[in-house]
């Protein structure tokens, strides 16, 4: 019975396909219902809200501001203390609604709580706030200046401004050959995950209960004790089916302190879902620019980085927007032998919608930064995109980058000529250049990506056998559409080997799983699996120790194989797994449960991806038609959820690389309606091979796997544009390309 | 239809979901996905944008699909109705739930209903697509887990199943 590295069937679909799946909005509980007045103004003094006729409507039971809610917080949204210093950063703590001006446009500045959701709708309508407008600071240049301040409190705008520098960079720019000027962009994106976010709180008998569509449940716990000064032991977070996250969902907004504001102070539970222009509104992402120079032999290697690099916060801190600005500097040399870098990270506060991480967190900009560095060194150069990598991969692993982030396995090189061999790379340029001399206008892109996943400091698993045999899996890690609940049993049934039947995964509800840390940065299987798997080799221990208490046995003689325990010295005794499951019931005894934690830093997986693109000469618009995937992600737990995350993030990348922008209008209002953001539909949709190393890299990790649930964003935007390149023959530093962009560099070149 | 009424005034509704009549006083601006999630409790039905373009909240209103966000409950009165729900018929499911659980065609599964119900639709009317049929006549479905493949396959696959 081996599931490891089975395309196993996804243990819990069938609620999904038949309509049985419950999200928090399905949940079904006698609450109200909340509407938020949302600021037009990027920027304004709140001189007066007026709530009188609101509470007229038929159906409004109250109506909020900051003077109701505010005072109940002992503290607001801070960044995500788990990874990020607060020292570094300078901001405010995000409170409820806003005391003495709007930051940007779609604000909340007070919520109408009704007894259905159109009647707090129509109290909102009838919510009146007076505000006297103030220049808005939209962009990023804007900010630097510091003309206008965002926080007064804070007296800048920037939020964070920390250089790094590794080597002697001084000394690589004077012994370089040629100076190169770089630069890389990534416009704002949206998340939007399907789900819209969402919220139910209870409040009663001094207990709290969110039901939450959230990745981090126990995070969100201890937040919600800090706020609202209350015991964790008193709060209940659960979180149902959420419907995708991508990062987005490790994220507390303002609006959901004030649902659970709320729900404490009326005594009755409250429930919020964002409509979709509010979940557009609850997270962006991306928005960075760097701008620099790299030092080169003519021979292609790569001496040294220096640059600048800014980043937009939006209004105001979240929990994971400090992640950017911390982690991309430190990733910016890639899996390149780079040993001189220099990178000032600044980051800013605009009048526009907050940042949060987005799939990759981090580790997207820094690829697409160094890609675009590698590529574009390569065209100045008069080098092809494999010979300038292969001049500049790191060759011993393991290997620490100039900034002291270590890259545990691999064979970066010898990756680098069997993706290009099995990803049919050269044979793919061959035929569009055949096809550019017909007319067509096609092009084919590569980049590579190492990226570091599986983020520490720890996960929890539990396991318990009850009295029928059945293993009951608690697992920290959050699922919510990875499918990695499934893979988690595949390593348990293994370490066990009973039938996957057998086994149940749950997750989410603090009340059930101890501690957690939960889903994000491709963490799941690896450090939730390990720690299921060390919880399981525990609990088969527990089981033979069972099993040789019958038999009045040592423990060393009792052999297990196959859900079938023999003694060694008595090959007539036997016992099933179900036997002595049911034997450690017997005699009042407790049964079988133990539980583990995982402790470890990252993990690194690696790979090359190519893109093939096609441009319409007339609209300039381009389109991905395959998407081919070649990645050492070490031990490969489940084929098909595997391929499963790279078709998803890749189908992101094309969306990041070619469509999607969030647009911010002159007067700062952000495009909230898929009108305004386009998400690629299956009509956009390329044809995706995903390939894994036949002979991968392990990491340190029990499970030996590296996380894959971020690779194809990662490394994709730089792929399809590197793709767009060759069509085009132009140079794009810039996601998306827009199709104005081809169409000009196409004129140009006529 | 011709259904008029005052401000604040409530109206008969009667519709035939999944095989059975209901029949509820809303309010003449209710939405019928909020009819269907709210009123009936039918929450297989989801809600993924306020403009018409993820699908998430696809049915099947008298024998075509309709996006239930942008049809009123009243508009749906004595209409038949075929929702998620309705598909697998005693418990056993429609050969389309089980080709998207065969071919990994879901993840986070909030666009599975409206895609289920959609592929219902286009293979009822189509029931042999090629591949570009199926991406032209699922391209009103929004999925941002998947990046469509397995879908495509999933489609495919039903559309196999129901041919035999
Ligand atoms: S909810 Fe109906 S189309 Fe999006
Ligand atoms: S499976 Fe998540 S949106 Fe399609």
């Amino acid at each position: 019975m081996t599931y490891i590295g089975q395309s196993v069937k996804r243990l819990y679909d069938e609620k999904f396909v038949t309509g049985k799946s419950t999200y928090v909005d399905d949940i079904s509980i006698p609450a109200l219902y909340t509407a938020f007045v949302r600021s037009p103004y990027a920027h304004a003094r709140i001189k007066k809200i007026d709530v009188t006729d609101a509470l007229k409507v038929p159906g409004v039971v109250a109506v909020f501001t900051a003077k109701d809610i505010n005072p109940m917080l002992r503290g607001g949204v801070r960044p995500w203390t788990t990874y990020l210093n607060l020292q570094s950063f300078r901001y405010v703590e995000r409170k409820a609604f806003p005391e003495d001006k709007v930051r940007y446009v779609g604000e909340p500045v007070a919520m109408v709580l009704a007894v259905d959701k159109y009647s707090a709708r129509d109290g909102v309508d009838k919510v009146t706030v007076d505000y006297e407008p103030l220049q808005p600071v939209l962009t990023m240049d804007e900010a630097l200046k510091n003309q206008v301040i965002i926080h007064e409190e804070l007296k800048t705008n920037i939020a964070y401004d920390i250089p790094l520098k590794a080597g002697d960079v001084d000394k690589a720019f004077k012994e370089a050959d040629k100076v190169i000027p770089v630069e890389a962009i990534n416009e704002r994106l949206i998340p939007n995950p399907m789900e819209p976010r969402g919220i139910v709180a209870r409040y009663e008998g001094g207990n709290l209960t969110v039901w939450y569509s959230t990745q981090v449940p126990h995070y969100m716990r201890s937040e919600f004790a800090r706020i609202f000064g209350l015991h964790e032991s008193k709060i209940r977070v659960i979180m149902p089916d959420v419907g995708g996250a991508f990062g987005s969902k490790v994220n507390l907004l303002a609006e959901e302190l004030a649902v659970i504001g709320a729900s404490i102070r009326l005594g009755r539970p409250v429930r919020w879902t964002a409509t979709r222009s509010e979940e557009m509104l609850a997270s962006n992402a991306r928005h960075n620019e760097f701008r620099g120079e790299v030092a080169v032999k003519n021979d292609g290697k790569i001496l040294g980085i220096r640059g600048k690099l800014v980043l937009d916060f939006g209004a105001y801190v979240t929990i994971t927007g400090g992640v950017q600005s911390a982690i991309i500097p430190m990733m910016i040399t890639g899996p390149y032998d780079i040993r001189n870098a220099e990178v000032e990270s600044i980051a800013v506060y605009t009048n526009t919608p907050p940042i949060t991480m987005y799939r990759g967190a981090s580790r997207p900009e820094a690829t697409f930064i160094i890609e675009r560095i590698v590529s574009t060194v390569a065209d100045e150069l008069g080098l092809d995109d494999v010979t300038i990598r292969e001049r500049n991969l790191a060759t011993q692993l393991p290997y620490t980058n100039p900034f002291g982030i270590r890259y545990d396995s691999g064979d970066y090189v010898g990756l680098l000529k069997k993706a290009v061999e099995k990803l049919g790379y050269y044979d793919l340029k061959k035929w569009a250049e055949e096809e550019r001399k017909k007319g067509h206008i096609v092009g084919v892109g590569m980049a590579y990506y190492v990226e570091i996943a599986s983020f520490g400091p720890w996960e929890y698993a539990e396991i318990r056998v009850d009295e029928n045999g059945d293993v009951l899996v608690l697992t920290g890690t959050t699922p919510h559409g990875q499918g990695s609940d499934t893979g988690l049993a595949q390593i348990v049934a293994d370490a066990l080997q009973i039938d996957i039947s057998k086994v149940r995964v749950v997750w989410g509800d603090t009340d059930q799983v101890p501690m957690s840390m939960g889903t994000y940065g491709s963490r799941s299987i690896t450090i939730g699996g390990s720690a299921a798997l060390i919880a399981a080799n525990k609990v088969l221990e527990d089981m033979k120790k069972v099993a040789a208490q019958i038999w009045n046995a040592d423990v060393q003689e009792v052999q297990y194989s196959n859900g079938v325990f023999t003694h060694r010295a008595d090959p007539n005794k036997k016992l099933t797994w179900d036997e002595v499951a049911r034997a450690a019931y017997s005699k009042h005894e407790p049964g079988i449960k133990e539980s583990a934690i995982y402790e470890s830093d990252v993990t690194s997986p690696y790979g090359v991806h190519v893109a093939v693109v096609e441009i319409d000469e007339n609209s300039g618009i381009a389109r991905v038609l395959e998407y081919r995937a070649y990645d050492d992600i070490g031990q490969v737990i489940n084929p098909a959820l595997a391929e499963g995350q790279i078709h998803g993030g890749a189908m992101q990348a094309v969306g990041q690389a070619l469509y999607e922008q969030a647009v911010i209008t002159e007067s700062g209002a952000l495009g909230v309606t898929y009108a305004d953001y386009f998400i690629p539909t299956m009509v956009e949709a390329p044809k995706y091979v995903s390939v894994f190393a036949d002979t991968p890299h392990f990491s340190p990790y029990p499970t030996k796997s590296k996380g894959v649930g971020e690779a194809a964003l990662i490394v994709g935007p730089a792929v399809i544009v590197r793709a767009v390149e060759d069509a085009v023959k132009a140079r794009f530093n810039r996601t998306p390309i827009k199709p104005e962009e081809i169409l000009n560099a196409l004129k140009l070149k006529k | 239809m011709g259904v008029l009424a005052n401000k604040g005034e409530k109206v008969k509704v009667r519709v035939r979901v999944n095989g059975v009549w209901y029949e509820r006083y809303v309010s003449p601006r209710m939405l019928l996905v909020d009819f269907l999630r709210d009123e009936l409790g039918l929450t297989g039905t989801k809600v993924g944008c306020d403009t018409t373009t993820c699908g998430a909240c696809t049915v099947i209103m008298n024998g075509r699909s309709v996006k239930s966000c942008t049809v009123l409950a009243v508009q749906a009165n004595g209409a038949d109705i075929l929702t998620i729900e309705g598909l697998a018929q005693d418990s056993k499911l429609h050969p389309i739930q089980q080709a998207f659980m065969d071919n990994f065609a879901l993840q986070c599964g909030y666009c599975t209903p409206g895609m289920i119900m959609q592929t219902y639709f286009l293979l009822k009317e189509n029931p042999n697509p090629t591949e570009e049929e199926i991406r032209d006549g699922l391209h009103g479905n929004i999925c941002r887990c998947t990046g469509y493949q397995n879908i495509i396959n999933a489609v495919k696959d039903a559309a196999g199943r129901m041919r035999s």
